[in-house]
Formats: structure tokens, sequence, C-alpha cells
């Protein structure tokens, strides 16, 4: 959940209110800046991988399929607390003109309904990581089925999602492909 | 204290979501217990168990990536490839239309 312009917006705003005395204002806050994109960046990537591979199940094999997917709901409540300040901005501006806010917004809050009825319902299924902690859960067809649609419907908006921020992540990728340890930029 | 407050939210909101699929599942009556299978059903698994058993069809111990089944991973990295590549595609072009527009404008 992630407008570009906007949080080129929040970092700018952020920056500046704990940094050492020693930095300057403008290099503080580039440091600053440079920390939460790193971590929106890495936490996305971990996200896209996380699913990718939660997705192929013959791939992995049944175990790490769940323990994966139970992981993914915990990054998935951080990727989503980063990003509230923009879920709550974009639903007020809803009413507003613009498409392409309104089209993102929808496509977020479809992905956040599958992603979450898919991650509950494959808790509910599971076969391997439940039984392990000693709980078994009441499966049962209605949560498969949902499981199986929820899936794919995510397969589907994950990339669409990822896709409609590809400048924000070209642009970061470049930066970091220019960026030195020790350096501010 | 900000994260906390946003945690909150969106754990309430997730848990709206778990709580509005229950209901479905609850009004769809699909929180019963799992129906018994059908004699097609057991002869399909009778069936398969023979054909484990002579080889036909490979089982593997589930403790970890089936590095032999890449074609899976593969598959699902296409599919999210080309759908992101269809987005993209379509973003340039919304874009140089919208900057040609412009320039006509201009003009």
């Amino acid at each position: 959940m992630r407008g570009a312009a906007t949080l080129r917006h929040d970092w700018l705003m952020n920056a500046g209110s704990t940094t050492p005395a020693a930095d300057s204002p403008v290099t503080a806050g580039r440091r600053r800046i440079l920390a939460r994109t790193r971590l929106d960046f890495w936490l996305d990537a971990l996200l896209l991988v996380a699913y990718t591979l939660a997705y192929s199940l013959g791939f992995t094999g049944i175990a790490t399929h769940e323990w994966l997917g139970i992981g993914l709901g915990v990054v998935l409540l951080v990727h989503l607390t980063l990003h509230w300040d923009w879920v709550i901005r974009t639903t007020r501006k809803l009413l507003r003109p613009g498409g392409r806010e309104r089209f993102v917004w929808l496509v977020n809050l479809l992905l956040l309904l599958s992603m979450t009825l898919c991650i509950a319902s494959g808790i509910l299924i599971s076969e391997v990581a439940l039984p392990q902690l000693g709980i078994t859960p009441p499966a049962s067809s209605f949560w498969r089925q949902m499981h199986g649609t929820t899936a794919t419907l995510t397969l589907i908006l994950v990339p669409i999602h990822a896709a409609l921020d590809w400048r924000w992540i070209v642009g970061v990728a470049r930066r970091f492909a220019a960026w030195r340890p020790g350096r501010s930029r | 204290m900000k994260f906390l407050r946003h945690l909150t939210a969106v754990v309430l909101a997730v848990a709206v979501i778990v709580g509005l699929g229950m209901l479905w599942a609850h009004a769809s009556g699909g929180t019963g217990p799992r129906q018994a299978p059908s004699p097609e059903m057991l002869l399909r698994l009778q069936h398969i168990k023979e054909q484990v058993k002579a080889g036909v069809i490979r089982v593997h111990s589930d403790n970890g990536f089936h590095l032999a089944d890449t074609g899976n991973l593969i598959r699902t990295c296409e599919i999210e490839a080309a759908l992101a590549a269809a987005v993209i595609t379509a973003s340039v072009v919304r874009r140089r239309r919208h900057r040609m527009r412009r320039t006509t404008a201009r003009a």
C-alpha cells in the first residue's frame, strides 16, 4: 500500500527531528530518507519473494508453504502499518476526481481482502504447521476452496500492486546502485 | 507510539475481514464437519495408492525445497512477470499519450 509521490512527501516531512547535532539538516534528512526507503524497499521485496515461493507449493512442499504463509501474515501486518498513513489519506480523497489514485486504492483494497482471507484460510486448513504447535484446526471444504480462490486472486493482484509503483522501485534501485556505505547518498 | 496506533488499526481491519469471512463460511454452512468421501473417490484413492506402490507416482518427503520441481516456481514467476509487464506497458503508454496531449495543447 503505497503512493510513490505521497511517500516521498512523507520522507521529507519526517526528516530532521532526531538527527545528531554534528550533521547538517540536509545530510541528516537524506540519511533518514534513506533508512525509511531502505526499509520499505526490502520489506516489499521480501513480501514479493515470500509470496512467490509460498504460491509455488510444488517447489516448497507443504511444511515450508505453511510456515512461509504464517511469516507472510506477520510481514503483511508490518507493511500495512508502515503505509497506514497512505490508506487514511487516500480514503479521504476518494470522492475527489482523479482516476489513478482511486484505481490504486481499489487494487490495494482487493489485495488486502484476498491476501488476508488467503492467509486466514491457509491457517484454518493447516496440515503441518498448526498440528506441530499442538493445534488442530477445524478444516472444511469451504476454507479449502477459499484458500485456492484467494491465492489465485492474490497472484494476479501482487504483480499489479508492485507494477503500479514501478517508477518508485526503479528510482530506489538506481539510488541503491549509486549508493555506497559511509556516504549519505 | 504512532506505529502502535497504526498497528492496532491494521489488526482491527484484518480482524474485521477475517470475521466477515467466518460469517460467510457460517452462512454457507462451510464450517461443519467434513463429508465422508464418496465411493468413487475411495476407488480413486485406492488406485493412487497402487500407483504410489508401483512407483508410477513418486512421493517425496515434505521437509524442504523440492529443487526438482523448479518448474512450479518458474511458472509462478512467469505469471507475475507477465502481469507486471502488462501494467508497466499500460502505464508507459498512458503517460506518453498524456505528455503528447499536453505538448499539442501548448502548441
